[in-house]
């Protein structure tokens, strides 16, 4: 058995610690685990979950493929700071049996996890899950209307560090030395175009711009009237919202409904021609799915959302149901917002509910057998197995493919001397995912997740561009960091 | 070989497909063999060959499949440069590369492929050399006294490989000078060092300038105006030019300064897979004709083709034919 102990929690967790050892021991030698499934186990204790997630402390990955002549393989994961001391040998005898169940094993024939399952297993990407992060986006003055506090406020800061005063202050330092640079090459353009996209309250593009025309003022080069300022949001509503943070910059600014996913499919007309292109908390709010390396090959994590019974009865009571009509009505939820219930405030407590008690079951299926239009658009097999030659050799990670597809089609936006910033949550080294492996998590109504910045990077490159990632030094104890683009020879 | 008028060519590079991308990363991991990477190569440039023909393209290349980048080819075969073999990741990658003594006269052997794209076809072949400019901006220079005197130097060795690829049977040589769009004062000697290296060369010669295609996207921007007067003492043949991309607006120039030579014009945006339509090429065509007269023009892509799909590069190639003819009927050629 392996047992992954890399990540070191802040609080002790020696006696649960302690307590998997000897759990494991005990399900071993009372013939809930066959010798040789406990010699192939591995365990990781390296699960860092956002507060709210889709996971329970302990789950147990199957892997859909069963080795050369063996039993099936399992992972068990466990989040020390969520699993309680004592009942962490029932959470594991329980997730064993319902992995073992899953996959057919004998000898313990149980019934499967004990849930409503939500869908069919699944990459991540297409989970229903990503389908309730789209109604909240769409529907967010009414969450926060019934939750009666604003998005940002969800945030573990309590506010988005896109709008800190010295960062952007910084940032508006930067895009001035590059126009004076082009100015002194002589290449200074008519127009200089800034994209923003996910504006937000539109906060920082209104920041921005107070800054940059301070600044141009008190060194009289007059490059504001030059500005262009774009900011892009695939929110209508959003955008009108963000008027007012910019109503002193109005002749700068134009507002452009577009997708994060293809900014490029919008803007087409300013091909290499945007001299700066910001995201903040955008990346880590795209769909994505994660992958693992095993013993040297390499695994997709497909997962299934599901409600626990015991939620499923509860909520169904509540809401006058039976457990065999949830799905239904979740699935009308998700296409017609809760005004599928009559009385609209119901609906809205039924949405939060679910959304609350929603949580994800996994398996691993070997990616030999995935067929190529299977992953992430962009992603070629032989490729990431390439860029994981840097990786550890056991090691889960993330696979970005939403971010990966708005990288993509964001870079060819930029002009010669053109430089994108993102943001966000980011893994900057693949070595970091042998410090502990952070999960999908729930803010308010939609989803957040860490972005693989090295999967970024290694894109970059085959694009033209090196990738760089800073530390955001601006708020003591911030997790976000700026990845930044300079031109690659 | 007799050319139809505005005859169509091809700038150097073809599609580099994704799986000739991965053996030669292959390659450079130790994974497989010089000679099996020769081999590949081999298939690679005929099938590039029997695209462009299939295209109808008039003057073809190899479609430079066997180079990593345009620098590197030339780069590693030039005896005197030394080449840091541990700078390069991935195979497109640009070597670290240094100059600490004089360059020995030698050949480069580059003549050798030449002669096996004159083998498989009968169109009219055309061979591309990275210029001495462009070269000397990838060299970090420890002997000699200036960019100038490597680049003049650079002149002397590659005009000797000129001269071997004429004897090769090599007409149309094209030299590659992205660089001097990015260092425009430099063009002061550029067009000394130009001369010496197409010195007593017997072919056609055409100089490429380009805004740049490195990883398919631009590298400068600007007007080609700093190319005149002074390209007007270029001892070549022809200019080939970016317009698909950038718009015609600089074809004035060509009435401005009434240059002797054959245009060049680009037609193909290589830095969109969107396919022009034959239309929108014989319009591109018509704009320059307005300014060059159609004997002395040649519709060409914009760049290389090499970062774009294969199907997209072939679609472009057979647009811009198609464009081609279109125009040669309304001129009733």
């Amino acid at each position: 058995m392996i047992l992954q102990w890399n990540h070191l929690p802040r609080k002790s967790s020696a006696a649960s610690a302690q307590d998997i050892v000897a759990s494991l021991q005990s399900l071993l030698e009372e013939g809930c685990l066959e010798q040789e499934q406990f010699a192939s186990l591995c365990v990781h204790l390296d699960w860092i979950q956002y507060k709210h997630n889709f996971r329970e402390a302990v789950i147990v990955v199957p892997c859909a493929e069963e080795k050369a002549g063996g039993p099936p393989f399992f992972e068990v994961h466990v989040d020390l700071r969520q699993a309680g001391p004592g009942a962490l040998r029932t959470a594991m005898m329980q997730a064993l049996e319902a992995a073992n169940s899953e996959i057919g094993h004998p000898p313990h024939p149980t019934p499967k996890l004990d849930c409503l399952a939500l869908e069919d297993f699944q990459p991540f990407r297409t989970s229903i899950a990503w389908r309730f992060n789209r109604l909240y986006w769409q529907r967010l003055a009414e969450w926060e209307e019934s939750t009666g506090r604003g998005y940002e406020e969800a945030l573990p800061g309590g506010k988005s560090d896109a709008n800190h005063p010295g960062a952007v202050a910084d940032g508006v330092a930067d895009f001035w030395t590059l126009v004076r640079d082009l100015e002194a090459k002589q290449k200074l353009p008519a127009e200089l175009y800034v994209l923003e996209i996910g504006v937000g309250m539109g906060k920082r593009a209104g920041l921005w711009l107070d800054r940059f025309q301070k600044l141009d003022q008190e060194r009289g080069t007059n490059y504001y009237p030059r500005v262009r300022f774009l900011l892009g949001d695939y929110s209508p509503a959003t955008l009108e919202r963000s008027k007012a943070a910019v109503r002193g910059h109005m002749e700068q600014c134009s507002f452009v409904v577009l997708d994060a996913l293809n900014p490029l499919q919008t803007l087409s007309f300013l091909r290499h021609k945007v001299q700066h292109i910001h995201l903040t908390n955008v990346y880590d709010n795209l769909p994505d799915e994660e992958m693992a390396r095993r013993d040297g090959r390499l695994y997709l994590v497909e997962v299934r959302a599901y409600l626990p019974t015991g939620e499923a009865e509860r909520i169904a009571k509540e809401f006058e149901l039976s457990a065999r009509e949830l799905p239904r009505c979740i699935e009308r939820l998700l296409e017609v917002g809760p005004e599928h219930f009559a009385d609209r405030a119901r609906g809205m407590g039924f949405w939060q509910q679910v959304w609350a008690a929603m949580r994800l079951e996994e398996r691993l299926v070997c990616a030999d057998d995935i067929r190529p239009e299977e992953l992430p658009e962009g992603l070629e097999l032989n490729r990431l197995e390439a860029m994981l030659s840097e990786a550890p050799s056991d090691v889960r990670f993330h696979v970005n493919s939403g971010a990966l597809e708005s990288f993509r089609n964001t870079l060819p936006l930029l002009s010669t001397r053109g430089y994108l910033q993102v943001q966000d949550i980011f893994v900057t080294r693949w070595n970091e995912y042998q410090l502990g492996f952070h999960g999908p998590g729930k803010l308010d109504g939609s989803i957040v997740n860490w972005v693989n910045g090295a999967l970024l990077r290694e894109t970059a490159e085959r694009a033209g561009y090196d990738v760089h990632f800073a530390p955001f030094r601006y708020r003591e104890g911030s997790h976000t960091s700026m990845l930044y683009t300079t031109q690659r020879e | 070989m007799t050319l139809p008028m505005i005859p169509t060519s091809v700038v150097g590079s073809y599609s580099m497909p994704g799986w000739l991308e991965r053996l030669k990363t292959e390659y450079f991991a130790r994974r497989i063999s010089r000679h099996d990477l020769d081999e590949i190569h081999d298939n690679a440039v005929k099938a590039a060959i029997k695209d462009q023909e299939t295209a109808g393209v008039d003057v073809i290349t190899d479609g430079e499949l066997r180079r990593d980048n345009m620098m590197d080819y030339f780069l590693e075969r030039l005896p005197g440069v030394q080449i840091d073999r541990s700078s390069k990741k991935f195979y497109y990658d640009f070597y670290n590369c240094s100059v600490q003594g004089k360059l020995p006269m030698a050949p480069l052997g580059v003549a050798d492929d030449f002669r096996f794209l004159r083998s498989f076809t009968e169109h009219e072949a055309k061979f591309c050399v990275t210029g001495p400019h462009a070269l000397t901006k990838r060299i970090h220079n420890e002997f000699y006294p200036s960019e100038e005197a490597l680049a003049m130097d650079l002149a002397r060795v590659l005009n000797l490989e000129l001269k071997e690829l004429v004897k090769a049977g090599a007409r149309v040589i094209q030299i590659d000078e992205p660089y001097y769009s990015g260092f425009p004062d430099d063009l002061t000697w550029g067009v000394k060092v130009l001369n010496a290296l197409v010195e007593g060369v017997d072919a056609k010669i055409a100089v490429h300038i380009c805004y740049g295609n490195r990883y398919g996207k631009p590298s400068w921007e600007g007007s080609y105006r700093y190319l005149f007067p002074r390209i007007l003492e270029a001892k070549v043949h022809q200019l080939t030019l970016e317009f698909a991309r950038r718009g015609g607006e600089d074809l004035d120039l060509f009435r401005e300064f009434q240059p002797p030579f054959e245009l060049g014009v680009g037609v193909i945006d290589v830095k969109t897979q969107a396919v022009e339509t034959p239309d929108m090429v014989a319009e591109r065509i018509r704009k320059a004709l307005e300014f060059v007269p159609a004997e002395r023009v040649v519709a060409m892509p914009d760049c290389g083709c090499f970062h774009l799909p294969r199907h997209i590069a072939f679609a472009k190639l057979c647009a811009m034919v198609e464009g081609a003819r279109i125009v040669r009927k309304e001129l009733g050629r």
